[in-house]
């Protein structure tokens, strides 16, 4: 009833070709947006913003990026966090050798650099599949973890070994740094998430994510039909590892504020494509989903005990926590193995053509 | 239905009941009892928690009112450190992150939100100068005490005997392990002795034999260890399988656990670490400990553990952060005292030989003061030896070299002020002494 999709007629290309061509579509996404740009900034406090909102959506658009590549082309990659790690010291080598550059514009340049390394890791792609491509790609974050680490220059010969993100201005005010508040970090990271996404819907409907899809699909039927699979694979890389740089320089210059080489280890690609996954490989939506389930669920759960006033000792938490989130991946892979949006899309077809199925 | 209302009401009351206790002093301890560092976490962390429920036992908290010495668990991770300080940073007073990771994160937000950080012995070395890092305090002693006091003790007492000699030093490859570097990298160059570091990957803590394969190759005169948790074991195993003398290893204190000689036992005897902490059972704070809450049954730690290096720290730790409280409120004349206050209470320490037999810890570390540029009272430690069975105390207190110090603290915190600018310095100060 409320997702009645009859009589919402379309009478020129234009409507059938829209984003969102269904009216509560839109009229969700409205909300949606109505909700991050201005109800969670108005009510939201520091705890919130450090851990819920601005990390979910960072790790949303790692995600968005990975799934880019393997959603969409169907190239498998486990170097998800090298490249975010590409992605945080090209910028902060940028800042540090031009301090007069815009920080968000540094941020978003930082993106060419991964996507230049993405692309060259990419290159076996063209001759391997599969698992096979896995593990090139299990090469480029070891090798690059490792450059991190031996490359002094990278993090300016700094005795720990970790890089410290230092107080930059953007247009008069200050967005980087402890200085800046957590509501200017949030806007920023908003705004290139929402930038990316708006793109991302429209590059995967378009001619380079039809490309993608006959990729991945089957390679070589999309050979005969013409794609050129270089390009088709390349591409990928290079949008994918884009993305992923700049969530990677968005992790460090917007949330963290400091990084140590091994924080762009396995584990973080693990995780990034546990998002990928449980969201849904091939969606966008999915990596909201995902994101909010593995990054937003843990820290509320951990704040469950005390906000009812239960005793529980902080270790248990941790411990009940990993379980119960545990149960519930397997739980959404078991009810729907194609992910959150997948059952997002079922409930919303259910609710077409609710009360009246057929 | 009736069961399930008495439920809701009974937590919306313990919800009220918890906001209306206002006299408390919140001492979060960022903790991990859970993750690859746990087995070393959950000692210390134990020690801590247990002298601060010895105090609200005895005394009924500190000045009178009670410490609230919540836990927060980060598995040593750091994303999660950093959760638990935004969590807890409304009410705290104190913020313990107990990791370098967390320690580096945390650094920069201190100043604006200006709640002390408390890393006893861990942290960025640079802390000591109190001048450019107003919050944070990382007493009894830095990472550069520790390697000059282990370098003093390997040359007999002088640094300089060690000319000619090969040191191959062993580290975690991560922030903590690097910290000790600046300062052996200076005495290599001036006493002409060779240092030769060996990394140690997080993913190859478990399995050492490539390092251990270089050491056999090179066969340093000494090895000194920058590890922990699971590296420790890996190491000390593995020095026992290519049979490296083990009165030539020597490890930094938190290389110091007696769980991780347990595994190689007499084989392991002749192991020394570093220490500015010494157990003693018979102290009289163990005994309070024991009486107030292990007989109690509020502790969480086994028998043998009470007797462990480790968990004898983590009470000497929550001493000193005792003491910091017990100066603030006398000098501020109020028992609820807050951040800044304890900050003061901090930077005024003065644990003399008298005060620590007052507090029942004569003997369990060194005594040392602290002022407004000196946060870290370079108190000094001991030499602890593996005897087989147990650690046990094995050189006279021995001093860190201040001359050679100072000089790097100033320098490398001076850099850390440049790179971090604007970064407040607090210029009334005078020169460390």
């Amino acid at each position: 009833m409320l997702y009645r999709t009859a009589g919402q007629f379309k009478t020129s290309y234009k409507a059938d070709q829209a984003l969102f061509p269904v009216r509560q579509d839109a009229f969700l996404l409205g909300i949606i947006l109505i909700l991050a740009w201005v109800v969670f900034p108005l009510t939201a406090s520091e705890f919130t913003f450090q851990t819920l909102l601005i990390p979910i959506l960072i790790y949303s658009l790692a995600a968005l990026g990975l799934n880019i590549l393997t959603g969409y082309a169907g190239q498998l990659s486990l170097g998800t966090a090298a490249f975010m790690g590409v992605g945080a010291y090209a910028c902060y080598k940028m800042i540090t050798i031009m301090p007069w550059l815009d920080p968000v514009l540094a941020i978003l340049l930082s993106g060419f650099f991964s996507a230049g390394v993405g692309v060259m890791f990419g290159i076996p792609s063209l001759r391997i599949k599969g698992f096979y491509l896995a593990i090139a790609t299990l090469a480029a974050q070891f090798f690059l973890v490792w450059l991190f680490e031996k490359w002094a220059w990278l993090y300016n010969y700094n005795a720990s070994g970790a890089i410290q993100v230092p107080q930059l201005e953007s247009l008069g005010v200050i967005v980087t740094g402890p200085n800046a508040t957590s509501i200017t970090q949030y806007y920023v990271v908003l705004g290139v998430v929402t930038l990316i996404t708006l793109i991302c819907i429209n590059l995967t409907r378009g001619t380079l994510g039809r490309t993608w899809k006959a990729t991945r699909d089957m390679d070589i039927a999309a050979e005969l039909i013409g794609i050129n699979l270089m390009r088709s694979k390349l591409t990928a890389f290079a949008v994918s590892s884009f993305i992923v740089g700049v969530a990677g320089a968005l992790f460090v210059f917007m949330w963290r504020g400091a990084a140590e080489p091994n924080l762009f280890d396995i584990p973080l690609s693990f995780r990034i494509l546990f998002i990928a996954i449980i969201g849904g490989l091939g969606s966008i939506l999915g990596n909201y989903l995902g994101a909010i389930l593995i990054v937003g669920l843990p820290v509320v759960l951990n704040t469950l005990p005390a906000a009812l006033g239960l005793e529980i000792k902080s270790a248990t938490v941790e411990h009940l926590n990993i379980m119960i989130v545990g149960g519930l991946i397997i739980f959404f892979l078991i009810i729907e193995p194609h992910g959150l949006a997948r059952l997002w899309g079922l409930i919303r077809e259910k609710l077409i053509i609710w009360p009246f199925p057929h | 239905m009736r069961h399930l209302k008495t439920m809701v009401a009974a937590a919306a009351l313990s919800a009220l009941g918890g906001a209306a206790i206002a006299e408390t002093l919140y001492t979060p301890n960022l903790s991990y009892r859970t993750g690859p560092f746990a087995a070393t976490g959950i000692p210390l962390m134990n020690g801590q928690r247990d002298y601060m429920l010895m105090l609200n036992a005895r005394d009924g908290g500190i000045g009178g009112i009670p410490v609230d010495f919540e836990e927060c668990e980060t598995g040593y991770s750091t994303e999660k450190g950093v959760e638990c300080y935004e969590k807890t940073k409304g009410r705290a007073i104190v913020t313990q992150p107990w990791s370098t990771g967390i320690t580096l994160q945390v650094l920069p937000k201190t100043n604006v939100d200006e709640i002390p950080i408390l890393a006893s012995g861990y942290g960025f070395s640079p802390m000591a100068d109190g001048k450019v890092f107003q919050w944070a305090f990382n007493m009894p002693g830095g990472y550069f005490d520790a390697a000059s006091m282990i370098l003093t003790e390997l040359g007999g007492g002088d640094q300089a005997s060690l000319s000619g000699k090969k040191i191959a030093f062993l580290h975690l490859d991560h922030p903590f392990g690097k910290e000790p570097l600046p300062y052996l990298d200076s005495k290599a160059e001036l006493h002409g002795f060779e240092l030769l570091p060996i990394p140690v990957g997080l993913k190859e803590m478990q399995n050492q034999s490539a390092q251990w394969l270089q050491i056999r190759r090179e066969k340093p005169d000494f090895v000194v260890m920058w590890g922990w948790g699971a590296m420790n074991a890996g190491a000390i195993t593995e020095a026992v399988k290519t049979r490296y003398p083990m009165d030539q290893f020597v490890g930094v204190w938190w290389a110091g656990h007696s769980d991780d000689l347990q595994l190689v036992g007499e084989e392991g005897k002749g192991y020394r670490s570093i220490s500015f902490s010494m157990p003693d059972n018979d102290s009289a704070v163990m005994a309070d400990i024991r009486k107030h809450v292990v007989d109690a049954g509020k502790s969480l730690a086994s028998e043998e553990e009470l007797n462990e290096v480790f968990y004898q720290r983590g009470v000497i730790m929550s001493v000193i952060l005792a003491e910091g409280i017990t100066n603030a409120q006398a000098e501020f004349d109020t028992a609820q005292i807050n951040a800044t206050q304890l900050r003061w209470g901090l930077e005024n320490i003065n644990l003399t030989e008298a005060r620590l037999a007052e507090l029942g810890v004569a003997g369990m570390v060194p005594p040392f003061s602290t002022s407004c540029a000196d946060h870290t009272g370079h108190a000094g430690g001991w030499m602890l030896e593996w005897d087989g069975t147990q650690f046990v105390r094995a050189s006279d207190l021995l001093k860190p070299d201040l001359a050679a110090i100072q000089p790097l603290i100033a320098e490398s915190a001076a850099a850390y002020a440049e790179t971090n600018a604007p970064w407040p310095v607090n210029e009334e100060c005078n020169a460390p002494s």
